[in-house]
Formats: C-alpha cells, structure tokens, sequence
C-alpha cells in the first residue's frame, strides 16, 4: 500500500508539471503577437516629427495653409500607411473569409481616404507544403485580396502584388496558431 | 609480562575515543539495518524467469524435411527394425479397446488347465467318504478358483507382454524424434535413407556463397548466365566454360570471381560430375 | 580423313563428356552475399612522409565507397605484411595474403610531394582474378587530396559498376547562415563551402546547367521574384526571365539548350519553356489552378509538375510536344516537388502527411510506388545525384534544416550539411 501511495504521488507530480507545463506555453505565443505590434506604433511616431519641423514663418501664412492641407493628406496617408490591418486565409485556400471581407472593406476605406497612397500586397504562406506551390499560392492570396480591393473602388493602378511564398513567416513556430497567423496577406503602403 | 600486556591494551584503549563502542554498536546496527530494509516492499524484486532458450541452426539453411539426412533417424539397419517392431504394436491395439475378447480367448486356456484337476481330484475321491452332492460343489468351488487363477497368470502375462511392446514402441519413437522439434537440418530432397548432405545441395551452397555482386552495380535485374563446371571426385575442378553469358560485363566477372573461389570444394564427391550451373538474379527482382 | 579426323574428335568430345558420368543442374537465383568485400590500404610515401595526406584520402575515399553501399570493408586491423608495401604492378602483390583475409578488391597507391606539387599514385586490383582492374596517377596542389580521392571513388564506380560516380560534382544549396537565404555550393561530402550570392534578400531553389559551370535561381534581389543565371566561376550574373510576377523553380532540360520555369505574368502560375537567351519558348499548362514545380523526363521529351488541377496538389506528367497531360500521383492528400530520375523510370517526390513531408518514388506510369524516408521531420526537395545513384534532400526536424544524402533506395542516409546552416534546397551538379 504503501509502495501504491508513493507511485500515485510521482504520477500525480508528473501530471501536475505537465500541466503547468502545458499552461506556461501559451503566453509564449501571445507575447510574440504582442511584439509585433510596436513595429507599426513606431511609424505613427516617427511621421509626427516631420510635420513639426515646419518653420513657422508669418510671412509665409499662405504657405503654412498650403502646407496644413498636405499635412492633412499627409495624416490621411499616414492613417493608411498604419490603419491598414493584415487579413488571414485559410490552410491550402485563397477565397476570402468573411473576416478578411470585412477588414478590407476598411482598408478600402482608409485607401479611398488618402488617394496618394499606393499598396503593395504581400500574400504569404504557412511553411506547410512546397516552397514553389506556397508561392504560387501566395501569389493567388494577394490576387483574391487586390481584386476585392479594386471591386470595392480602389484604383487598380494603385494596388501591386507580390507573393513571398513562405519565406517570411510572422511567427516561426510549428504549431496551429502559428501557422494560421502566417497564412495571410499584408498590406504595404507607399506614397 | 602480565603488566605490560595490561599496559598494552590501557594504551590500545586510550587510543579509542570515550564513545567509541556506543558508536561502533550503532554502526553495526545500522549495518544491520540495510538487510532488513531490503526485505521490505519498498526494494521490490524481480521474479528470477528464466530466459527462454532458442536453438538456432547457423549452419544449414532450413529446409522442408527437417529429419532427412539425419544419420539416426535414416540408416537402412534400423529400417528393418521399425518394420518389425511396427506390426507388433498394431495388434496390441485391438486388445485394448476390446475387453471384452479376453474372457473369449483366455476361457479356452483353462481348459486344458483343468485337466490335471480332475487328476487331483480323483486323488482324493477314495479317502474321504462325503457325499456326491457335497463332492461336486467341491469340485466346482476348485475349479472356480483355478480358473480365476488361470485368469490371473494370463492377464498378468499378457500386461507383461504389453509393458515390452509399449517400451518398444516408446524406444522407437524416442529415436524417430530429433532432441529439437522441428530441427531445420538436412535437404528439401531428402528421403531420410542419406548420411549427410547432399552432394548438388552442398556445391549449390558451396558456389552461391563464394559468389558476391551487389545489388548497386547492375542496372538491371534481367540478367542469366549459364557455366559448366566438371568437377574431380577428389572435389577439385577439372575445368569450367561459360555455356551462355549474360553479356553484362560487370555480372559476368563475378561469376567467374565465384568460379576461381570455387576451385576446391572442400569436400569429395561420389563421382567426377558435370555441374551445369545457372546464375541469374530471380530472387532480388522485387527490389527497387 | 578429315572426315574420319572429324569424326573422330566428335567421338572423344562425346566421350569425354558423357564419360564424365554425372550430370547435374543447379540454379543459383542470388549472390550469397551482396557487398564486394574491399580493402583499402593507406597511401604510402613515396619520398618524404607529409604528415596528414593519407588521413585525409583515406577518409574522404572511404567514406565515399561506404556511400556507395557497393562494399564491406576489410578491417584493416587485421591487414598483413603487404599492406605495408609500396606495390603499383599486379604482380608484385601477395594476393593469396588479401584472399586470405577474404577480400576481393584491394586498393592501393602511394603519393610524392616534389617542388609544391603533390603525386598520386593508385591502383585498384581484383584480388581473385590477380589483376589490375584500374590504375590511375594524379598531379595537383597539396590541396587536392579531397578531390583525388573523390575522383578515384568515381574511377572505383566506373571500374566496378560501368558506371561512374558522382563523388567529383558539387551541390549548390541555400542557407541562412548570413541571416538572409543565399545561394551555397559545396562539395558532395558537405565539405569546400563556399557562398557564391550577396543579394541580401531571398535567393531560392538552384538548379545546374547540365554542360556548363552555371547555375539559375530565383531572388528578390530586385523586389520581384526574378530567375537569375551565375557563371560559378566568373561570377558574372544577369537576370533569365523578369516577367511580372514569379519567376521561379527553374529547371535546365537534360542537352542544356532550355529552362523550363513557372511564370505568372497572366496572374496565374503556368509551366513554360524558356531559351537560355531568356525568350518564350512555350507554354506547357493552361490551367487556371496552380502549377508549379517542373522537372524535366531524362529524355527531355516530358515534364513532371504539380498541379492543384484536380483539387489537392498532385502530380502530373505534361508531353512538352502535344501538350497532353496525365496524372501520375493519386494516393495522399498533397504530393510535390517532383524529381525525375536521370537514369532510370523513377520520379521521386515529397508527400505531406500531417505537418510533415516524406519521400516517395513511383514509375512514371504511376505504378510501383514506394516510400523511400520515414521517422520524424519532414523531408523536402529531393534532387537526383547525376548517375541516379543517390538523392539529396532537405530535412527540416527540431527547427534544424539540414541536407542529407542517401542511395536511391532510401538506405545509408546521412548528414552532410553542418549545424546550424539552415541549410535547404540542395541541387546537385553535373559531374565536375
């Protein structure tokens, strides 16, 4: 009985490190999302800083008005160039959810709003299956996500594509929530 | 003397520490101890199972007939033996299944035994003065008892008789039976009558062994040769020619690499033989 | 009497032949073993000793031969008094020494350094038949002993298998080591590396020219993924094909004269040949699916692709004439990378099966499909040694990518890339 006990105490040790084990993994993956975002903070800090090297002159009251319209393009271009938030596909697939739909139909809006702006889009791949295939594939992603764009009044000749396939994953590890955050398509803008 | 061996242990004694013997008899007992412990649950044992024992034949591959060729299960002095001994336990049989046939045979026996009865009996039939009646139940009551006797005796005879067959037969299987089930020795040919090996089985083996190509040198499995060797009775060979060759370079070259090691046999054969030999590759065509 | 001659002689034909009284028939259906029981021997000095030289040959020769999966090698602890002599003739040897310790072939050789050059000297003997099966004397720097041991190991295969071996050629390769994913080459052994790109983007999936020192691949060098063409060692670079879109997988057709290559410029992925001048030739596949990843038949008259034609990503075999396609994969939910043997009728691709690749090969008839890989990672991109003796692939397991080499069959996989490389997308050369 007493040999009983002390198995079921290890065993129960055991379990209880799994499951703590089991716990500590998953703010791993939350704190990598988390580390993503600053990326794009930093652009809405850095635009500031050039509107505010302006010289203030009173001479040139015309030009400072002339130069708060571009700055209120240049805010509307800098909303974009933040505002324009990555949509994710599903495993082996390019139709559009309806989440994806709904993100766009936002970015078309910031898009419509700053009409200097150009966008490239990025259509990227999970590291499941071949590199050539994932190319293709992202090719087709940011196809499907450029076309709604158009459909929804972007200019075409605003809108470019480009596939990396699965060369450049968001999160490089091999689980379900990393794959499905790299199956996706980015949005980068231009002026 | 007596000082001095007295001082010798005050020194000796001196040397140990006060607690000294508390200390030694602890450390006994904690000795002790360890024993005891492992006599406990908490040091569980492992039941001592003895490994099975695999006998393995290395050297002959196995084969269908595993008694074939055994020197003691085939030689032709020993057939006879089993025909003998064979027929002896078949009538056994019948009497033991049927017991009720032995009271039918054995009644005729005491018969002739009850002869000398009535010789006996007629001794006495003067001296005592007892009347007929009393006579013949008499009578009766001897003879009931030699027929039981004679029973006996012949029931006893014929379990002997038994007991000798079934040692016979036991004896005979014993030597029938390999001391391994189901050994894998001797030659799918083998009729059990052969000491040995077979001869076209030993060259077989002998040639295949020495012959070695591999798989990774021949870009096709579709490849036959056909050699004629002629060897002596004494095991050596007289002399070889390629009857068909493949026409693969690389393949033809090993056989006659197996062909120079197969110079000397190793072993004599009954006769000089011509071994018309055929290489081909009939059992590697399945792989990739 | 010739005719009587003849006669005669039939007649002591016929005697000696039926005299020989038994007859028997005996078929042998497989070698008793099948590895040729080899020696090797260390090369000898032939002047100075130079301390390392025959280390180093013995082990880059040996390793190449245990490669081969041709030989069981004789253990040279028990090597006797002739292993100690310098013998470049058969007939100085003691072959009954060597037949003695069971080996069929014996190599031996000796080499000399004289005024910064190094000699050779090697011989390859069968120890059965007493002669020599191929000797051969090499002259180079005193950095070429990798590369004479590498070219007699092929000398070896030649020798023994009529057919050379691949062991003088090289693998170009992609790795991350500078951080960024830039095209690689090194010898078959994994040794002599050297990186060849600066894109400092994403250089992806070598291919060689099969008659010259060059090689294509895809980089983002210029923001489009574009195939490049290298002269190894000119170094000199241009871009094949810069059409919108991708330009990727790149496969030189077996004379040389064509690339085949997936382009999207329709917004859509085809298969299309291209001329070594960067021109059009053809478009093979239109589909609106996806099709990519093509590898030309050793005859240079079909191409294998894959396709999401039929839903899953299978493969399919594409007649570069009449442009007729057939499907050659149809077990497993997402098979890729094809790779056509350059020898035999053999296509070797990547089959996902949960998250993780394994290799299979099949006819190009889709019949007699074998798994080549199996245990944990996933193995990805296999490319053909260039006499179909062995495969190269990435495997990808534990978050370490490494190039591994093994035989055709699947058998004596090892580890050629070094660690930490994140090494991937192997191709193997031409012979050197």
């Amino acid at each position: 009985m007493q040999k009983l006990n002390l198995t079921r105490l290890v065993v129960m040790l055991f379990v209880l490190t799994l499951l703590v084990a089991g716990c500590a993994k998953k703010p791993v993956v939350e704190e990598t999302a988390v580390t993503e975002q600053p990326i794009q903070e930093q652009v809405l800090q850095q635009q500031p800083a050039v509107i505010e090297e302006q010289p203030v002159d009173e001479a040139a009251a015309e030009a400072a008005r002339a130069a708060a319209r571009i700055a209120a393009a240049e805010a509307a271009a800098d909303k974009a160039l933040s505002g324009l938030m990555r949509i994710y596909f599903d495993f082996d697939q390019y139709v559009l959810t309806d989440a994806a739909k709904q993100q766009l139909a936002m970015n078309a809006g910031l898009l419509k709003a700053a009409p200097t702006v150009n966008v490239q889009i990025e259509g990227h791949c999970d590291e499941r299956g071949s590199d050539e295939y994932n190319l293709a594939l992202g090719e087709k992603r940011a196809l499907a996500t450029s076309s709604y764009l158009v459909s929804l009044g972007v200019s075409a000749g605003r809108v470019s594509i480009i596939s990396y396939g699965e060369e450049i994953p968001l999160d490089p590890a091999k689980t379900e929530a990393a794959w499905a955050k790299n199956r996706r398509a980015e949005f980068n803008a231009r002026r | 003397m007596d000082s001095s061996r007295k001082q010798r242990r005050q020194q000796l004694q001196s040397v140990f520490e006060p607690g000294f013997r508390r200390m030694l008899l602890v450390s006994f007992l904690l000795h002790l101890l360890l024993p005891v412990l492992y006599h406990t649950p908490w040091f569980p044992k492992k039941d001592s199972v003895k490994p099975p024992v695999y006998r393995v034949n290395l050297v002959n591959k196995p084969v269908k007939s595993p008694q074939a060729g055994r020197p003691e299960a085939a030689p032709v002095k020993k057939k006879p033996v089993k025909k003998v001994v064979k027929p002896k336990p078949k009538p056994v049989k019948p009497k033991l299944i049927p017991p009720k046939l032995k009271p039918v045979t054995v009644k005729p026996k005491p018969k002739p035994a009850s002869k000398p009865t009535p010789r006996t009996v007629s001794k006495p039939e003067p001296t005592p003065a007892v009347s007929k009646a009393q006579e013949n139940a008499l009578q009766k009551r001897l003879e009931e008892l030699r027929m039981a006797q004679a029973k006996k005796r012949a029931e006893q005879e014929r379990k002997k008789q038994l007991d000798v067959l079934r040692a016979a037969v036991a004896v005979e299987s014993r030597q029938v039976k390999s001391p391994v089930a189901d050994a894998p020795v001797g030659s799918v040919t083998g009729k059990g009558d052969e000491i040995g090996v077979d001869e076209r089985d030993y060259v077989r083996e002998f040639i295949t062994r020495q012959w070695r190509l591999s798989q990774y040198q021949l870009a096709t499995r579709q490849l036959e040769a056909v050699v004629l060797l002629v060897y002596s009775a004494e095991g050596k060979l007289l002399h070889y020619r390629f009857k068909e060759k493949s026409g693969n370079e690389i393949f033809d070259s090993s056989l006659l690499r197996a062909i120079l090691k197969s110079k000397d046999l190793g072993q004599p054969l009954q006769e000089q033989t011509d071994f018309t030999v055929i290489f081909n590759l009939k059992d590697m065509l399945d792989r990739p | 009497m010739k005719i009587v001659r003849a006669i005669l002689a039939a007649a002591v034909l016929y005697f000696f032949y039926a005299g020989s009284a038994a007859a028997v028939r005996i078929e042998i259906s497989a070698p008793g073993e099948q590895t040729i029981p080899l020696a090797i021997t260390s090369l000898l000095p032939m002047g100075a000793v130079q301390a390392g030289v025959a280390e180093e040959f013995q082990q880059v020769l040996g390793n190449d031969l245990d490669l081969s999966g041709l030989f069981d090698l004789v253990d040279p602890e028990a090597f006797l008094g002739d292993a100690q002599k310098l013998t470049l003739h058969s007939t100085q040897v003691d072959f009954g020494q060597w037949r003695m310790l069971g080996a069929e072939v014996l190599i031996k050789g000796g080499y000399r350094f004289e005024a910064g050059k190094l000699t050779v000297e090697l011989r390859l003997y069968d120890v059965i038949s007493r002669r020599l099966l191929t000797g051969r004397r090499y002259i180079g720097t005193p950095a070429d002993v990798r590369r004479i041991a590498h070219t007699f190991a092929d000398q070896i295969l030649l020798s023994l298998t009529g057919e050379s071996g691949p062991f003088n050629s090289r693998i170009a390769y992609i790795s991350k080591r500078t951080g960024r994913k830039e095209l690689y080459l090194m010898d078959v052994d994994g040794h002599q590396r050297l990186r060849l790109t600066d894109h400092r983007s994403i250089v992806l999936n070598p291919d060689f020219s099969p008659t010259r020192k060059e090689l294509i691949f895809t980089s983002y060098d210029k923001g489009n993924p574009d195939l490049y063409r290298k002269e190894i060692y000119t170094g000199r670079e241009s871009r094949l094909s810069l059409k919108p879109g991708l330009n990727i997988g790149g496969r030189y057709s077996p004379d040389g004269r064509e690339v085949a290559l997936t382009l999207s410029k329709d917004k859509n992925s085809e298969i299309y040949l291209l001329g070594t001048d960067g021109t059009i030739h053809r478009r093979l596949t239109n589909h609106y699916g996806i099709d990519v990843d093509p590898s030309w038949s050793p005859d240079g008259h079909k191409i294998a692709f894959v396709s999401d034609r039929r839903g899953n990503p299978n493969i399919f075999i594409v007649d570069i004439h009449t442009l007729e396609v057939n499907r050659l994969t149809y077990e497993g939910k997402y098979n890729a990378t094809p790779a056509w043997s350059p020898k035999k009728d053999r296509i070797v691709f990547a089959r996902l099966e949960g998250s993780e690749f394994n290799l299979f090969s099949i006819r190009s008839d889709g019949s007699d499909e074998r798994q080549l890989t199996f245990g944990p990672g996933s193995k990805e991109h296999p490319r053909w040694s260039p006499d179909g003796r062995f495969l190269i692939y990435s495997l990808d397991r534990g978050g370490e990518k490494s190039i591994w080499i093994m035989r055709a069959d699947g058998t004596g996989a090892r580890k050629i890339s070094t660690k930490g490389g994140h090494d991937t997308h192997p191709a193997w050369s031409a012979r050197w």
